[in-house]
């Protein structure tokens, strides 16, 4: 055995075993885990209310007392204590002379924020390694390899303060909602203790993986090195969900009686009727919001370089971030009707108040939110055309993606009913106007956003040919072919959001579903057309790297402030759809902030989280530069023929 | 204008006296005239948008909790001392630019959710205790019908909703839309026809194929037109109306929530009086509240029977004032304000027990005032909505000298809902000496 075998041996070993070290709490403490975790402890601090009701508890003898699930309908003993009944009093609320709901806001908001970055970074990279490893152009390689460190470096500091903001977090439910974090721990009692622990094994992880990446650049510890970025997700993605189970509850309870006893089924806790659509929304959400991240990080790098070189990089990086952020963009309104579906299943109360009642005016924002980032995300594309030789031929056409873009924005944007007072809708004789009543139904809304995003990918599929001519023998008929595709694509959406006007509604709902199957057509059959026929595209020019204009990177620094508003804004809004209750229809809030606050104050509340969030975000990418004392791994010199390109969409 | 750029000196006065006594040290104090240039006009830049900082400062203090629509007024600052300071730091232009560029970004859509109408969710409905068993029908089906709708004669008014939450599916007038619920209209005769469907399982409940076969075991069904409401109440999967069961389930399940049961919890009284009014409002004779109590206890054990509030106490007249639905000037009257005080724009309020209430102006004064911040009361607030708020819901944290303590009733927290108070802050906060009072909503 050669020296140097051994020494990966070693290292393999030394691996494994940290590995194992990290994951050995967790392991020890599934069967706890499995057995229920036993019963769950005190419901809330208040001690004189504890001791009162645990000492009623050992009055009510030992006997076996059985509780139906709220949810699953299930019998199971109960093991746990009721739900504490709270009072708007010091015991229950202890208080600043400030509201303590928005103390929690910030706190949540904020360590929500970076740990969404921080678990969406690990996925790029994991992304970009891999991308790096399989191309066979050793310097595309290394520009891979290098901006997936440029990723993980930035989410280091992000790391920290991460955990700093989750203890800030806890410190703030433990010193102003007592009553209801006791509540929620004593059920998640288990659970917690995982995550805690889980946590751990992210940190170790993320550190070896950080550390090791000079030392495990080569041949099979490359791989290895991969593979921990595989664990790292995997555990990240485990946390997110851990995480997603306690707002999934307090939303949705399940696992507990009506009076909020534990059942002893931590399963059916965990898995309560919003749980899985909440994590595939949120995991979609993080991805889009990291891109957006580190989109905005490469503008900053981009508009503050010194030489070209610089810009060239950040340039890239920036395109590269960009479209990884839209690819999970894409997909995440689609993640967001399954999620609605799934509320309006739960509780139909909750989804009409949701969209049609107390916060539909959010979801007008919210919409608003997602023609923005659209149009945004279209915008840098064009800009982006500017940088290519031979994109002239579609920049003169632009114009007419920016009309339809427009239109299904208006169509998507546009309320159907608004809140009214008595007098006004006496006015109107009726809710519905009988004229603009027939505007913003779901149908027209369905095209709506429909057109926006079968309109982003037909951008994308120009960004794509932007400098490229195909070749194949059955080029002409790919691009009639595309052509009527896109054409018929765009007839079915309209046609479908105009014949949903002439059906009753249970039916109407149901044409959503060829509507997205259609644009998830464009998406998928028309990408992998067209990189199919580029397959040995002649080149018209290079991609020139560095010389897209200034103002794309603002159209970046839109993308990710945008994202970053939504997501404040959706996380207001499946906050507050409990309305008046901590645990829905099991603990009810009692605090004097019971209340549902005015659109234009959660607006302003949103901005200034925002704004906290990329204040302090910024100032972790300026700490980056201080250590940067070389120009990032430079390409070689791009000739016609043969351009560096971004992993995404070439 | 001129009170927002006061307000920002006194806040931050000696940050401006620290970079003006810096420009007049770089005016005489350096010999290069370049340098110089330079540093004086950098530092005038910096005094200028240390200026708009503060006034930003003051501005967002004054209004997050007070008049929240003036708060995208700070970021549009902040946007503006960014961008000016991003021409002339260049060291730090691009992150200055960018940021800039987000304060803008978040102003725009700040200003957006609070150029929309601003919808405002109340706590949730006190609990008032009421003695449903010794209202006549015609009291049973008015309290019925603010069950439902929220308000007596409300139930015309599409959109109208109340405790109940009814409205949010079912329709109840006859052509309204109810796509989500059946419509209730006819729902007594329709009752009769139910009853007969094969689907029901008329006194075979375990003939029906749905996804509860009774209401509790042994329950059994119902016989009668209102036993057959009150089934359809206490357990809806009991039988479901064709095309309208949970989607999937093939109407074997109902959507509709169990009604006794939270978020919506309605006692049996408060029961009886719902169906009291769909009775009454056809025109038919109610059953009496007995015969409709019997109905639930029919189909709700004991156990599982909401307690009607015992100790919280009904506001005087046996509910609130004023919910907020009605013009300011009717809360106003409800309320008997106009008898103590002089509001400008509010027809007979010339009452002299009270201060004249002319808000936008007197506020702002009371607040600076060294008597309010000694108030032996212990006023809190920090706006001029904050100081109306705490003025009407403990009137003794501060009284404005000249008057006496303990003359305004201190119970406007329970007779008046948070919309009620939300208008009359909003009335008020907008009058201002010699100005025309705004309209009345």
């Amino acid at each position: 055995m050669g020296g140097q075998t051994r020494k990966k041996l070693m290292a393999i070993m030394a691996l494994s075993a940290m590995i194992g070290l990290l994951m050995f709490p967790i392991l020890v403490s599934i069967p706890a885990l499995a057995a229920g975790g036993g019963a769950p402890a005190a419901g809330g601090p208040p001690p004189d209310v504890l001791a009162e009701q645990e000492g009623d508890a050992v009055e009510e003898g030992q006997k076996v007392e059985m509780g139906r699930d709220v949810y699953y309908k299930t019998e199971g003993i109960v093991s746990g204590l009721p739900a504490p009944k709270t009072e708007d009093d010091l015991r229950s609320y202890p208080r600043y002379n400030f509201e303590s709901r928005v103390l929690l806001w910030f706190a949540n908001q904020q360590h929500l924020y970076y740990g969404s970055f921080v678990l969406a970074v690990p996925i790029f990279c994991m992304i970009i390694e891999f991308v790096g490893i399989m191309s066979k152009d050793k310097a595309m390689s290394k520009k891979y390899d290098q901006l997936a460190y440029d990723f993980i470096k930035i989410s280091i500091t992000a790391y920290s303060i991460t955990a700093i903001l989750g203890g800030i977090l806890i410190f703030t439910f433990l010193t102003l909602y007592p009553a209801f974090f006791g509540y929620l721990s004593s059920i998640f009692r288990p659970v917690m203790h995982i995550y805690a622990l889980l946590f751990v094994a992210e940190s170790g992880t993320i550190y070896i993986y950080y550390y090791g990446w000079d030392k495990m650049k080569e041949g099979l510890l490359k791989w290895i090195h991969l593979s921990m970025s595989v664990v790292l997700n995997v555990i990240g993605t485990t946390l997110m969900m851990l995480a997603n189970s306690w707002i999934g509850f307090m939303m949705s309870p399940a696992g507990v009686d009506e009076q909020g006893r534990y059942l002893g089924n931590i399963w059916h806790v965990l898995h309560t009727a919003l749980w899985n659509p909440l994590n595939v929304h949120r995991l979609l959400g993080n991805m889009a919001f990291g891109g957006g991240v580190v989109a905005a990080y490469a503008a900053y790098r981009f508009l503050s370089a010194k030489n070209d070189e610089e810009r060239a990089h950040y340039d890239w990086m920036g395109y590269v971030a960009m479209a990884i952020g839209v690819m999970f963009l894409i997909p995440l309104p689609f993640a967001g009707y399954w999620l609605m579906r799934e509320v309006y299943a739960y509780r139909q109360q909750m989804g009409i108040t949701l969209m049609g009642g107390l916060l539909a005016w959010l979801f007008i924002i919210q919409a608003t939110m997602i023609g923005i980032l659209f149009l945004s995300s279209n915008y840098y594309l064009w800009q982006a055309l500017g940088r290519m030789r031979g994109a002239e031929k579609y920049q003169r056409y632009i114009k007419y993606l920016v009309f339809i873009l427009v239109v299904g924005f208006l169509v998507f944007i546009t309320p159907h009913t608004i809140v009214m007072t008595p007098t006004e809708l006496k006015a109107m004789g009726g809710q519905q106007h009988p004229v603009l009543g027939a505007y913003g139904v779901m149908s027209a809304k369905n095209g709506g956003i429909n057109v926006i995003i079968t309109t982003t990918v037909l951008s994308f599929i120009w960004y794509m040919r932007g400098n490229k001519v195909p070749i194949v023998p059955w080029a002409k008929f790919g691009d009639i072919f595309m052509g009527c595709f896109f054409g018929l694509a765009y007839l079915n959406i309209i046609w479908l959001a105009i014949y949903g006007y002439y059906i009753p509604a249970n039916v109407r709902v149901g044409l959503s579903v060829p509507q997205v199957v259609t644009t998830l057509s464009c998406l998928f059959f028309m990408t992998a057309l067209n990189l199919t026929m580029l397959k040995g595209a002649k080149m018209s020019g290079p991609i020139e790297w560095g010389k897209i204009s200034v103002r794309s990177q603002y159209a970046l620094i839109m993308l990710a402030t945008a994202f970053t508003w939504m997501m404040g804004l959706m996380g207001y809004i499946r906050s507050s759809v409990r309305l008046f209750w901590h645990v829905n229809e099991i603990m009810r809030d009692n605090s004097p902030w019971a209340y549902t606050h005015t659109t234009g104050f959660a607006a302003n509340m949103i901005s200034f989280n925002v704004l906290f969030f990329w204040f302090t975000i910024l100032f972790v990418f300026w700490l980056g530069t201080l250590g940067v004392k070389k120009v990032p791994v430079e390409a070689p010199a791009p000739v016609p023929g043969r351009v560096p390109q971004p992993a995404v969409g070439h | 204008m001129l009170e927002l750029v006061g307000s920002a000196i006194v806040l931050g006065w000696p940050v401006l006296v620290v970079l003006f006594c810096l420009l007049v040290y770089f005016q005489f104090g350096l010999k290069d005239p370049q340098v110089r240039q330079r540093a004086v006009f950098k530092t005038f830049i910096g005094i200028i948008a240390a200026l708009l900082a503060l006034m930003a400062i003051e501005n967002f203090k004054v209004s997050f909790f007070g008049n929240s629509r003036l708060v995208p007024v700070s970021l549009v600052l902040v946007t503006a001392l960014a961008f000016m300071m991003g021409i002339y730091f260049k060291n730090i232009g691009a992150l200055l630019k960018i940021g800039g560029f987000m304060f803008l970004v978040a102003a725009a859509l700040s200003g957006y959710g609070n150029w929309l109408p601003q919808v405002e969710g109340g706590f949730p409905p006190p609990e008032v205790k009421l003695d449903f068993s010794g209202m006549s029908p015609l009291q049973l089906a008015d309290e019925g019908e603010k069950i439902i709708f929220g308000g007596i004669g409300q139930s015309r008014v599409q959109g109208a909703i109340g405790k109940g939450q009814c409205p949010l599916c079912h329709g109840f007038n006859k052509g309204f839309l109810s796509e989500r619920a059946p419509n209730l209209f006819g729902i007594a005769d329709r009752s009769k026809e139910r009853l007969e469907d094969p689907r029901y399982s008329k006194g075979n409940p375990e003939a029906r194929d749905t996804v509860d076969k009774e209401a509790f075991p042994g329950a059994g069904t119902a016989e009668t037109v209102q036993e057959y409401i009150a089934e359809s109440h206490a357990c809806p999967s009991c039988f479901v109306v064709e095309e309208f069961g949970l989607k999937g389930s093939n109407d074997r399940e109902s959507q509709m929530p169990r009604i006794h049961k939270p978020p919506i919890s309605l006692t049996l009284g408060e029961l009886a009086a719902v169906d009291t009014w769909m009775y009454v409002r056809e025109g038919k004779e109610p059953p009496t509240f007995d015969e409709i109590l019997a109905s639930y206890e029919k189909f709700i054990p004991e156990a599982d029977r909401p307690k009607a509030a015992t100790d919280v106490e009904a506001p005087a007249a046996g509910g609130v004032l004023a919910t907020g639905e009605e013009p300011v000037n009717e809360i106003f009257t409800k309320g008997v304000c106009v008898t103590c005080h002089t509001i400008p724009g509010i027809e007979g309020a010339i009452g002299k027990i009270g201060p004249k209430l002319e808000e936008g102006t007197s506020a702002p004064r009371r607040l600076r005032s060294p008597e309010y911040k000694r108030s032996p009361g212990g006023g809190k607030a920090k706006s001029v909505r904050e100081y109306v708020t705490e003025s009407i819901l403990n009137p003794s944290a501060f009284v404005v000298p000249g008057f006496p303590d303990n003359q305004m009733p201190k119970e406007f927290g329970k007779l008046l809902d948070a919309g009620a108070v939300n208008k009359i802050v909003d009335y008020l906060s907008q009058l201002e000496e010699g100005k025309e009072p705004p309209p009345i909503t």
